[in-house]
């Protein structure tokens, strides 16, 4: 496990595109997390933002995040259905291999097993010919799917090649989740791993989870969980997980510092992490599909 | 009957019953269309009013679409003849449109038909389309956009018994899983097992219809290749003949020319084209299939 497994989100950083990526070049990172409005709100046009994008040489880890997609019917489902064609077609220009696809958080979704499986059936059918793989994500305030085994259950069943889960550590250490059902899962269909911390022991309610998951994120050794963290992170790695991790590290001081300042902080993470990671164990129980 | 009762779906969902045409696209009518007059192939028809010629031969319909705007996003075809879309016999087409894209495949991109009736159609792999065509014991589809070639037979019999029998489709490395979903969930494909083939190029994965008529092969590119000189798409027809001897005869005869050496030289099992006009090639395969 070395720097080239691990990539920043451009989340993280304040500024144009360009800088953003820069700056991460600039911190040794070779790969990217990318954000859709990165692309959409580029002052010069997405065609712009794809070729910077293309141009900085760095590898798209994925791009995100579709919302809210799953568990709709009528007119809500039509209308989710030509946002994430939209934001296939973007993610594909991109080069990006994968979408990220957080569990949804609507009062108008169902929470139907049976329709969460359909539906992302069918999203991972309408990447299928852009070569896009599905990362599907329990967030922690998702309505109806908010812990991991709970995305997994409906991967599981929908049974598509090219659909597959998000693991964020975030989302998991808020909810308190047990890393125990890792164990259940084939590390061939988890495609993303997302790293982060924060800074307080408890997340009292649902609205502070939130509150902190969007502004008080921050690299991992820097945070009050650094011993499950590692112990995640170790966990698969021993499963034989091989992807990419991201740092998706949503934090309001971060985005008033000076770029070259945040991507250093995130590659002495990197050290950090893999200070207290063994090396990749061998053999693999399992080989990864990355 | 119990309410509760499990009916499985069947296992030809959208009723498909073999191909009705096969379109390829090339900025080269007059050679292709030589070349397929080599084939055993004829024109017959043209389109009223677009570069589109309509070919036959026996049970096959075969449309060479030269319209400048012929592939999604208004563009040319490329100088290689490419097949563009594959027609697809449906019990009800507009039924399967829909059962297809309720599962997730992208509607027909903007673009010329060949057709001006209005034929559903769903993405396939790169710039093809796959239409689904319901009217094709009672009604000509042709009838409509083309007009007949004066003082050609309107049904040419085939030679030497052929007919279409399959196309071979290339993925990226690591894909072949991906398109098997694509045809199994969409169209109700299925994989033969491992080391069933047909012809004389035993590899990649084998895809029957559910109609047993036709069927797909996948082939991700050999170890060691680079991707870079490998894309997505239909790469080759597979025309099936009830014997390949007769037919590779019959067809040199009228100038067609096949790999003769290493391990795609006719057999009993197949033959294989040289590559023509830049990048096409056809493959005979020995075929049970009833035309």
């Amino acid at each position: 496990m070395n720097l080239d497994h691990f990539g920043m989100d451009t989340i993280t950083l304040a500024g144009p595109l360009e800088a953003k990526l820069t700056a991460m070049r600039r911190g040794g990172f070779t790969q990217v997390m990318l954000m859709a409005p990165d692309i959409a709100g580029h002052p010069a046009g997405e065609r712009a933002a794809v070729e910077a994008v293309r141009n900085s040489g760095l590898r798209v880890t994925g791009f995100q995040v579709l919302r809210d997609f799953e568990g709709l019917s009528g007119h809500l489902h039509a209308y989710k259905v030509d946002v994430a064609k939209a934001m296939l077609e973007m993610c594909h220009a991109l080069g990006s291999k994968v979408l990220l696809v957080c569990s949804s958080t609507s009062a108008h979704a169902s929470g139907d097993p049976d329709l969460l499986v359909r539906d992302l059936q069918k999203l991972s059918m309408l990447a299928l010919p852009l070569n896009i793989r599905i990362a599907y994500e329990a967030l922690s305030w998702g309505r109806f799917v908010n812990q991991y085994p709970q995305s997994w259950e409906i991967v599981e069943a929908a049974d598509r090649t090219n659909l597959g889960l998000t693991l964020d550590s975030f989302h998991i250490l808020a909810n308190s989740t047990s890393f125990d059902a890792l164990a259940d899962i084939d590390p061939c269909k988890i495609f993303l791993v997302q790293l982060s911390d924060f800074m307080w022991h408890e997340v009292r309610s649902p609205e502070q989870r939130i509150d902190t998951a969007r502004h008080y994120r921050v690299f991992p050794g820097e945070g009050v969980h650094s011993e499950q963290l590692t112990k995640f992170v170790q966990t698969l790695d021993e499963m034989g997980y091989r992807g990419d991790y991201s740092f998706e590290v949503f934090n309001d001081d971060f985005k008033q510092l000076p770029l070259i300042f945040v991507a250093e902080r995130a590659r002495r993470s990197v050290k950090w992490i893999t200070g207290r990671v063994s090396r990749r164990s061998l053999p693999a129980r399992r080989s990864a599909g990355m | 009957m119990p309410a509760f009762e499990q009916i499985p779906e069947p296992s030809n969902p959208l009723g498909l019953d073999g191909i009705e045409f096969i379109e390829f696209a090339t900025s080269q009518p007059q050679a292709f269309g030589a070349l397929l007059e080599h084939l055993g192939f004829s024109a017959v028809a043209r389109h009223r009013s677009r570069e589109v010629v309509l070919y036959r031969q026996g049970s096959m319909n075969l449309i060479v679409n030269s319209h400048p705007d012929a592939l999604p996003g208004l563009s040319s075809p490329d100088s290689v003849p490419a097949i563009a879309a594959i027609a697809l016999r449906a019990r009800d087409a507009g039924f399967a449109y829909r059962h297809s894209t309720d599962r997730g495949a992208w509607e027909m991109p903007t673009r010329a038909s060949a057709m001006e009736l209005n034929i559903p159609g769903i993405h396939g792999v790169g710039d093809s389309l796959i239409y689904f065509v319901d009217r094709y014991s009672d009604f000509s589809i042709y009838d409509v956009d083309f007009v007949p070639i004066p003082g050609t037979a309107q049904r040419p019999p085939a030679l030497a018994g052929l007919h279409y029998f399959g196309v071979v489709q290339s993925v990226l490395t690591d894909r072949t899983n991906d398109w098997v979903d694509f045809y199994r969930c969409l169209l109700g494909f299925s994989v033969l097992p491992h080391g069933k083939y047909f012809g004389v190029l035993p590899k990649g994965t084998l895809l029957e219809s559910p109609c047993h008529k036709f069927y797909l092969q996948l082939i991700e590119p050999p170890p060691g290749a680079e991707e870079a000189h490998w894309d997505e798409g239909f790469v080759r027809l597979g025309l099936g003949a009830p014997d390949v001897h007769a037919a590779t005869r019959a067809l040199k005869v009228r100038g067609l020319v096949f790999v003769d050496h290493g391990a795609v030289q006719p057999s009993d099992k197949g033959a294989l084209t040289q590559v023509y006009l830049g990048g096409v090639t056809f493959e005979l395969v020995i075929s049970h299939l009833k035309p």
